[in-house]
């Protein structure tokens, strides 16, 4: 009888065995606006790798919207096991405000937690009608402007820094011109969506506006996804290098118990598949043999870094961004 | 956009009637065409962006609502929450004015000289006081953190001073897990779980008021599961005398008190007779061996407790029972309590049993006694004794107005309003009570009926815990009344309840007489017939 048991024992070990080690994961990235379609094309990837690779099923979850906005929602307690937001100072806040990562969590991953970068470009409507080929065409009067609010958008913070950088640079760094330029600018802005996406929907869907400040990637989609002949990018003499920036969320994933999975759904995108996913998607792929590969589907700018001219994201943010900032100034609408 | 597509054709149709039909000499003006394009456009980029501007609104308030606190102001209270109802501060209270008529009865045990003023009658008896007193003022904040943490504080304002009911706070983990850690109802007795405001009489039985405890301090946890047809709750307290309220921390003895309880409702989600029927079990058990704070000044109301051992009182509130001044808790004390309820339809019944074995011994010293810094209290050898008292009853109520009975307040089907002919919901209720003491309570070691060490003829060694000639042995009250919900939140409610004793009085009257060892000359203390009137305002 015991010897039975026995039998009966392993044979259930041995049945069950595979089915009990496979486990269904789940993860939450929560992202900013205009990485819907990356995402989208990256998770499915990765849940096949890791499927591959460990036998687990992941389901990854996406949560998208306005770069600062998102950040604000970790911090007030979404149990996001990954954050993958338009730019380090936002996702600096979930130390600052939160305690939920590291200080030093740019450190982790290679380029400073910036798998790809961007910068901004103008989308105009077919034959560029307004004659839109650089920043100080776009404060002209009558040129109507759309870009989202940089107090929620981590987009509309790069538009509105870029604008700046090119004042400085065309008015020997003299900051009360450039904070003239940039007021002319927002002057010709006749609405303010929260987030990139919804600046996109202004101008390509609701037809409004002459010019859309916008991600490079997110400008070379509303080209694909409705015609060349209905829109034109124009690149501007000088732009800003975008570094989105991810990390895992500490808090969340020793909670959640998802550290492994999590950071090597971050690690992820720095290999050579998810560079082409990035790359594919409009992305500038920051490994070498991809971003040589892509080469020509990248326009040539002068990109401006945000540490040389503007002394880093947390200056930036309190000059510029805060409440009270520049921004607040020039923007008395 | 509406505004967009109804607006535009306006403005360019005439424009372009004005174009056809103005002749060749505008027709020919390039320049005054171009402007008017232009204009056409600027017109129509302006429609557009105000459509998209209120599209932009529409989205921040839908947004905005989310992140809103929400404000309620209803019959469930006051409360003001978290968007997403996971944080909560609500603001409720009961308040009830009653009035006691009593057309017959005694205020007190007989022959009590020592803490009341005026003339007794003839048996040794003062008459029981008519009165009009608010029996309950309490105000509860509570609330809840995070979805999971809440918290509850009730003041009591009734009786003339304040003191605290509840001040607890609660873990709720899992449906099936909770914690809770302060002072609480004891999760034991099914009638002391109602709410104070759903009770069906005036005043709880004897097996709640009477034998279990009423509130106490401590942690607990409880919880519902088999799809919440049991729930089960066990909880560690510092231990009070029957039918006692803990005041602020240990009473009388460092040892803890256990409590548990399970309750179960097994046919709640069938559609059948037996769907609304629970029963279960609670239970107590503690052991005041060693040291006990003896450092009470008497045995009188107030300080009953202070010697681990409680007094009893009638439907009335007037105390019936009460244990000689010498005696004190000692050893074990375990109560149990099979419980049970049913309801059908507009019925409702509540049943109790509850038994208390309480160990007790008599005592002699200066703190015993007198109090203050008196001479070290002495156990008097050979005292110690088991004393069972147990108590029952059975509750029933029916709505005569079409409403279902429950555990919780009734909800009236018509709130009663004299301009649209509603008359809220009434109900008609019944109960039987008794509560029975322990024989030895009233005798000495020898098994001889004798007189309670109150009386300084009678020494500790051959007194009883109790005089029969002052406390009485049992009580059975009748009740019957009707409960007028007015609505929800306020109820009028009348009872009649007629309480009859054994025992408790002295054949001849007087205050000096001595109860023989036999107990031939004990008689029963007087009945009491009392009205009982209630305005209740709860919300």
């Amino acid at each position: 009888m015991k010897k039975s048991l026995l039998h009966v024992s392993l044979l259930a070990a041995l049945v069950f065995a595979p089915i009990a080690q496979a486990a269904d994961i789940t993860l939450l990235n929560v992202s900013y606006d205009p990485t819907r379609e990356l995402y989208q094309d990256y998770n499915t990837a990765f849940s096949k790798y890791w499927k591959a690779k460990t036998g687990d099923n992941v389901t990854i979850k996406a949560s998208h919207g306005g770069s600062g906005k998102q950040a604000r929602a970790i911090i007030d307690g979404l149990d996001a096991d990954v954050a993958t937001l338009a730019l380090a100072y936002d996702v600096d806040q979930l130390y600052e405000k939160g305690k939920l990562i590291p200080k030093d969590w740019q450190k982790r991953l290679g380029h400073n937690s910036a798998p790809y970068t961007s910068t901004i470009v103008f989308l105009v409507r077919k034959g560029n009608p307004k004659k839109i080929k650089d920043w100080n065409d776009v404060i002209k009067p009558g040129v109507s402007v759309i870009t989202p609010n940089p107090k929620t958008s981590g987009g509309a913070r790069w538009n509105y820094l870029a604008a700046w950088a090119y004042a400085l640079k065309n008015n020997n760094n003299d900051e009360a011109k450039a904070k003239e330029f940039v007021a002319k600018l927002f002057k010709n802005v006749p609405v303010l969506d929260t987030g990139a996406r919804g600046a996109t929907t202004t101008f390509v869907e609701r037809g409004i506006g002459d010019v859309l400040l916008a991600w490079e990637n997110e400008a070379f989609l509303a080209q694909k996804e409705l015609g060349p002949d209905k829109f034109e990018i124009v690149v501007p003499s000088l732009s800003i290098l975008a570094e989105p920036t991810v990390t895992v969320v500490d808090k969340v994933v020793d909670k959640r118990k998802t550290r492994a999975v999590a950071t090597a759904y971050l690690e992820y995108l720095y290999s050579e598949e998810g560079q082409e996913i990035a790359a594919q998607n409009y992305y500038r792929p920051t490994l070498e043999s991809v971003a040589k590969k892509y080469e020509k589907s990248f326009p040539k700018v002068n990109l401006i870094k945000i540490d040389e001219v503007f002394g880093g994201w947390q200056k930036a943010q309190k000059t510029h961004f805060a409440d009270g900032g520049t921004f607040d100034e020039i923007y008395q609408k | 956009m509406n505004l967009k597509k109804k607006l535009i054709p306006v403005l360019i149709a005439p424009l372009f009637v004005g174009l056809t039909f103005s002749g060749q000499a505008l027709a020919n003006d390039s320049e005054e065409l171009e402007k008017l394009r232009q204009l056409v456009q600027e017109l129509d980029q302006k429609l557009k962006v105000l459509d998209r501007k209120g599209e932009l609104a529409e989205e921040a308030a839908a947004a905005k609502k989310k992140e809103t606190p929400v404000v309620k102001a209803g019959t469930g209270g006051f409360s003001f929450a978290s968007a997403d109802g996971k944080n909560e501060i609500k603001f409720r209270g009961i308040i009830q004015a009653d009035h006691r008529e009593f057309l017959d009865g005694a205020s007190e045990v007989r022959a009590r000289t020592n803490d009341r003023a005026g003339t007794q009658n003839s048996e040794g008896f003062h008459d029981a006081d008519s009165t009009s007193l608010l029996r309950r003022v309490r105000p509860t904040i509570e609330g809840k953190i995070n979805d999971k943490y809440a918290f509850r504080f009730t003041p009591e304002f009734g009786g003339g001073s304040a003191s605290v009911v509840d001040a607890y706070v609660d873990a709720n983990l899992n449906p099936a897990f909770n914690l809770r850690a302060g002072k609480f109802k004891s999760f034991v007795g099914l009638e002391r779980l109602q709410g104070a405001g759903d009770i069906k009489f005036l005043e709880r039985s004897y097996v709640t008021n009477a034998i279990l405890p009423n509130r106490d301090l401590g942690v607990a946890v409880y919880g519902s599961v088999l799809d919440k047809k049991l729930d089960y709750a066990f909880g560690i307290v510092n231990g009070v005398a029957d039918g006692g309220n803990i005041a602020t921390g240990t009473e009388y003895n460092g040892e803890r008190e256990y409590t548990g309880r399970l309750f179960a409702s097994p046919f709640k989600d069938d559609i059948s007779v037996l769907s609304g029927l629970s029963f279960g079990i609670g239970a107590t058990y503690t052991d005041f061996t060693g040291d006990k704070n003896l450092n009470f000044t008497d045995t009188s109301a107030a300080d009953a407790t202070r010697n681990g051992l409680p007094s009893y009182v009638t439907e009335g509130q007037n105390t019936f029972f009460r244990y000689g001044s010498g005696v004190i808790a000692d050893g074990q004390r375990i109560r149990w309590s099979p419980q049970a309820s049913y309801y059908l339809g507009p019925l409702g019944i509540i049943a109790e049993y509850a038994r208390v074995s309480q160990d007790v011994s008599k005592a002699s010293g200066g703190s015993v006694a007198a109090g203050g810094d008196g001479s070290n209290t002495v156990i008097t050898s050979g005292s110690n004794k088991k004393l069972d008292h147990d108590a029952w009853n059975i509750g029933v109520s029916y709505l005569l107005t079409g409403e279902d009975a429950s555990f919780k307040g009734v909800k009236p089907k018509n709130d009663f309003d004299i301009d649209k002919g509603g008359w809220g919901a009434w109900e008609l209720v019944a109960r039987y009570s008794e509560i029975n003491l322990d024989e030895n309570t009233f005798k000495d070691a020898n098994g001889d009926y004798r007189r309670d060490a109150n009386d300084a003829s009678y020494s500790n060694t051959n007194s009883a815990y109790a005089d029969l000639t002052k406390s009485a042995k049992s009580a059975q009250t009748w009740t019957t009344g009707v409960n007028w919900y007015l609505n929800q939140n306020a109820k009028f409610a009348i009872n009649y309840a007629h309480t009859s004793f054994d025992g408790g009085a002295i054949v001849g009257g007087g205050t000096g007489s001595g109860i023989t060892t036999t107990g031939s000359n004990v008689k029963d203390r007087p009945d009491e017939k009392a009205v009982l009137a209630r305005f209740q305002v709860t919300f």
